[in-house]
């Protein structure tokens, strides 16, 4: 063993007792998080999850420019970490390599792919440096970020790529006996670049080369965990231990246990969020993805999802870092890091939490601080006050008398859940109308509409009539988690006394609520949103409706509810619905529509609070809609209604809205 | 400083009343039940004084069935310390009567201010506070929209139309509390837990004799439906023969 060797020994062993001892560090700060024990359940989905969304960059490719030029970084990274791995035990026991223990083809296949994979990755750190330096990605340039660290990071990864050449090439010149132009083709060629030189001048440069290499793979390892690089070492656990894509329902929030003595509400600070949400700030490559759809953001808010989960991260490093905890006790994450604004103008959208490539939840940070705030602190927006009140008084967010919910079915000859238990007979679907639907003028004509529908298709149904009441969806989604159980426990209650199993309602948020959030508090129904019903029993034929092949063809174009479509992926039935009813009718997309769409800009209790700092959300979706030229817009959401109806409305444009129920109600036979 | 306010129960008024079998009471199926509007206003200001002082006590009273603890167990998740039920199972119509059971407990409590609402939202007499002060001898300010205190004075403003008027008087005293003065705060969880821990006393209501009776409760008739006659400067003729001919008012 030579004296280098020896050195490099000393070097490679102190270098990696270094990097174990911060990733002990690192898991130490997580450690300081909740527990959370929903994170290990359903591996086969998590195992799907890793290969998709990690492993083959599905995410990441939702961008067209950076995704393959990610993925070229990433999976060259992949293979080359053999190559490294080859190298670093060569470093250690001399003239090791893994040509012996494989059969030449697959040693050949391997070598080859090194060279190929290493300038692959080159040509795209060009791509990316290129990007970073001159076209000036928007979403890149923020004050946010740390700007110089990719710049850094982009040229370590070159140089380790060309010293990798370099020592692969000096070797070549140095012992042109073992050349093997066919395995590694690029190294051949720089070899043939620098065939002048002596064998032993070859012989020092590739030594230089190769301790070069060596330092600098070292180095970086050791680099990581201090960057925001360290994504490269969280990300792929991240994407194991994340439920954004399932496994369970996505988008569902967390049960507060309200009896247990809670010390703290919700989350005022990195330790009161579970330890998966510190890993999603180690996991955050500072990309930009959420905030760059961000509905909030992008009209002119203060809220940005990135700088989110960079703050929990920053706080969890100061507060980590600090030996006495009281020095650093008055900078909480909230009101220290976070502001009250900033969460205060999440429409809890999801587009975010669809958006991340490494599939980080930052959705469910800023819940828990929006619980804090309210639970905790009774900190909210003046506006929310009466809609709380109202639906702790009334079951309603609006100060409507509940005795008036089933007033729009007077004279329909629709029965209530207690009417049909009294003669002893059970409907085949429970309809749930939703206070919007109840109450809101606008949205009342879809409530009848979708009722003419199931009337006239021969569904046998029934209402709650006035003892429904709201699912304790803004409520939740405001924070106020408190109100939201109560709430949903009464409707349970109600929903348990007559047995109910199958429900159908026309609201996207009494459809999430019910269906996926009910259940932890012991609801379990069948709930199925208007738009699929209405499709399956156009499909099976039930649906008498008259499909006019003829007559002026009409533009639609059909806007996404987020609690529909991001929440519960559904985006075709409320457009084959639409076909349907409307053979000649011409459908139209927006640029962002499906789970690209962007939000009406009323959910997460958006709807109860001033929209006063920026563009008007729901202004931006309606110069999007009719922009696509069609005439009518169709919506399946009692929220979105409003907001596109409302902003459509006011650009004094010739464009209707409708809901999906109203068009195939419109086609009804007479 | 010792704070009292009495607080009454009321139902929830943007509902439909039904009136209840005995003809002399509203039927309380399915109504919900709250602080008096002015009440919670008035435990929302006292919890202010408090607050600024950093120090004193803010007592409630409620005067009712055993309903009225929930009522007070609200004002306590407010931030009130604690709550003082005056029994009385069967509904009081009688102000007086109320006046004389409160003012009875507050003249054993050793308070430097009482808070009362304005009026009550439901039955609106406007009387109980005042005839609290009158039963206790003590200074009143009716409907004040804003209060100071100046060594052992209260001053308080009283919005009428147009202008104001501000008074002092010396504590303790009385004071009524009109809108404006303080919106009231909505109970954290942190509140609600906590005021399942305050001290809620329950004592039998000494009401005073009740001079009068309630004999009968009934609806207002049912207005007719409002009709549109028109739109723009079209409808003015047609509006102005109805209100000719029909409403009679021209
Ligand atoms: C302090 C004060 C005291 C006043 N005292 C008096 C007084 O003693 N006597 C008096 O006559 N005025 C009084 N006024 C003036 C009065 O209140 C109004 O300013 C005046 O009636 C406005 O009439 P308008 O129709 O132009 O106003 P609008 O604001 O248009 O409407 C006023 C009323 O007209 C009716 N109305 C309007 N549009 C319609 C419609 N489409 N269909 C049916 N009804 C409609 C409604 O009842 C509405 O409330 C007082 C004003 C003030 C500020
Ligand atoms: S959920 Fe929507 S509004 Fe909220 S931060 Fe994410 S993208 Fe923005
Ligand atoms: S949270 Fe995800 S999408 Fe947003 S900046 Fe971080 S890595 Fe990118």
């Amino acid at each position: 063993m030579s004296a280098g060797h020896v050195l490099f020994t000393i070097i490679f062993v102190c270098a990696l007792g270094f990097f174990a001892a911060n990733i002990q560090r690192l898991i130490g700060e997580l450690q300081l998080g909740r527990t959370d024990d929903s994170r290990w359940n359903d591996l086969p989905t998590r195992f799907g999850n890793f290969l998709r969304i990690g492993i083959f960059q599905e995410k990441i490719f939702r961008d067209s420019i950076a995704g393959p030029m990610h993925a070229a970084i990433f999976w060259g990274f992949g293979i080359l970490t053999l190559g490294t791995i080859e190298f670093l035990i060569g470093g250690v026991i001399p003239g090791f390599n893994f040509q012996p223990y494989f059969i030449a083809p697959v040693y050949a296949f391997f070598a080859l792919n090194q060279d190929v994979w290493a300038a692959l990755v080159i040509a795209a750190v060009g791509m990316a440096l290129f990007r970073r330096l001159t076209k000036r990605v928007k979403r890149l340039q923020c004050a946010e970020t740390h700007p110089n660290d990719p710049l850094l990071i982009l040229s370590w990864i070159a140089s380790l790529m060309i010293t990798m050449f370099a020592y692969e090439a000096f070797e070549m010149v140095a012992h042109p006996d073992t050349m093997t132009p066919m395995l590694r083709p690029i190294s051949f060629g720089v070899a043939m670049a620098f065939s002048w030189m002596s064998p032993s001048a070859a012989s020092v440069a590739h030594d230089l080369a190769w301790w070069a290499h060596g330092l600098l793979v070292l180095g970086f390892l050791n680099y990581l965990p201090y960057s925001k690089h360290l994504h490269v070492v969280a990300s792929l656990p991240n994407v194991f231990l994340s439920n954004t894509s399932g496994p369970g329902q996505k988008g569902v929030m967390k049960a507060m246990d309200l009896e247990g003595d809670l010390e703290v509400f919700g989350a005022k600070d990195v330790t009161d969020l579970s330890w998966k949400s510190l890993l999603d700030g180690f996991a955050c490559t500072e990309c930009g993805r959420c905030t760059s759809v961000c509905p909030a953001h992008t009209t002119g808010k203060l809220l940005s999802p990135r700088k989110i989960m960079i703050n929990v991260r920053e706080r969890l490093e100061s507060y980590a870092h600090a030996a006495d905890k009281s020095t650093v006790a008055d900078r909480t994450l909230l009101d220290g890091y976070i502001t009250e604004e900033e969460l205060w103008s999440c429409t809890s959208c999801g587009a975010c939490v669809q958006e991340c490539p490494v599939s980080i939840d930052q959705l469910s940070v800023i819940m828990e601080l929006r619980r804090n705030l309210v639970l905790g602190e009774s900190r909210f927006p003046a506006e929310v006050m009466p809609a709380f009140e109202s639906m702790e008084q009334r079951g309603s967010p609006w100060a409507f008398d509940p005795g008036d919910r089933g007033k729009w079915a007077e004279g329909m000859n629709i029965p209530t859940m207690a009417e049909m238990a009294e003669r002893g007979e059970r409907p085949e679907v429970l309809y749930w109308v939703g206070c919007m639907g109840s109450f809101d003028d606008r949205a009342k004509k879809t409530t009848v509409a979708f009722a003419q529908i199931m009337q006239a298709s021969g569904v046998k149904f029934a209402i709650l009539g006035q003892e429904e009441k709201c699912n304790g969806d803004p409520a939740r989604r405001m924070g106020n988690e408190y109100l939201y159980q109560m709430l949903a426990k009464d409707n349970i209650e109600t929903l348990d006394k007559y047995g109910v199993r199958t429900i159908v309602t026309a609201c996207p948020h009494c459809f999430h609520q019910i269906g996926n959030e009910f259940p932890q508090l012991g609801g379990n129904y069948d709930v199925v949103h208007h738009s699929t019903f209405i499709e399956s029993l156009l499909e099976q034929g039930r649906v008498p409706i008259v499909q006019e092949l003829h007559g002026p063809v009409r533009t639609f174009t059909y806007h996404d509810s987020c609690y529909l479509g991001r929440y519960n992926d559904v985006y075709d039935a409320p457009r084959e619905a639409l076909r349907r009813a409307l053979p000649v009718m011409n459908l139209v997309e927006m640029p962002r529509s499906k789970d690209k769409g962007l939000c009406c800009g009323a959910g997460g209790g958006r709807m109860f609070m001033e929209e006063t700092v920026g563009k008007r959300i729901n202004v931006e979706r309606a110069e999007e809609a009719l922009a696509t030229g069609a005439d009518a817009i169709a919506v399946a959401c009692p929220f979105c209604m409003t907001m596109m109806a409302d902003s459509v409305k006011s650009r004094n444009a010739n464009v209707e809205v409708y809901d999906i129920a109203e068009v195939v109600a419109g086609q009804l036979r007479a | 400083m010792k704070i009292a306010v009495c607080i009454k129960r009321v139902p929830d008024m943007d509902v439909r009343f039904k009136i209840g079998a005995t003809g002399t009471s509203v039927d309380e199926a399915g109504l919900k039940f709250d602080i008096s509007d002015f009440d919670g206003y008035a435990v929302e200001a006292a919890l202010q004084i408090k607050e600024k002082a950093n120090a004193g006590e803010v007592v409630v009273i409620s005067l009712g069935a055993d309903n009225v603890q929930e009522t007070l167990r609200k004002a306590m998740s407010m931030g009130a310390d604690r709550a003082v039920q005056l029994k009385h199972d069967a509904p009081v119509f009688d102000s007086f009567a109320i006046a004389t059971a409160l003012a009875a407990e507050i003249s054993t409590g050793g308070y430097d201010l009482v808070m009362f609402g304005r009026m009550s939202i439901d039955t609106a007499n406007q009387a109980t506070g005042t005839m609290v002060a009158e039963l206790l001898g003590l200074p009143i300010i009716t409907a004040i929209s804003k209060l100071d205190f100046d060594g052992g004075k209260v001053k308080a403003r009283r919005e009428l139309e147009g202008s104001y008027e501000l008074i002092e008087c010396p504590l303790p005293a009385i004071v009524t509390i009109d809108e404006g003065i303080a919106r009231p705060r909505y109970p954290s969880l942190k509140g609600i837990m906590a005021a399942k821990k305050k001290p809620l006393e329950t004592k039998p209501a000494q009401i005073g004799e009740q001079s009068y009776t309630l004999d009968k409760m009934e609806l207002p008739a049912e207005r007719a439906a409002g009709r549109i006659v028109g739109e723009g400067k079209d409808a003015v003729p047609e509006l102005v023969r109805l209100l000719k001919e029909e409403a009679k008012v021209l």
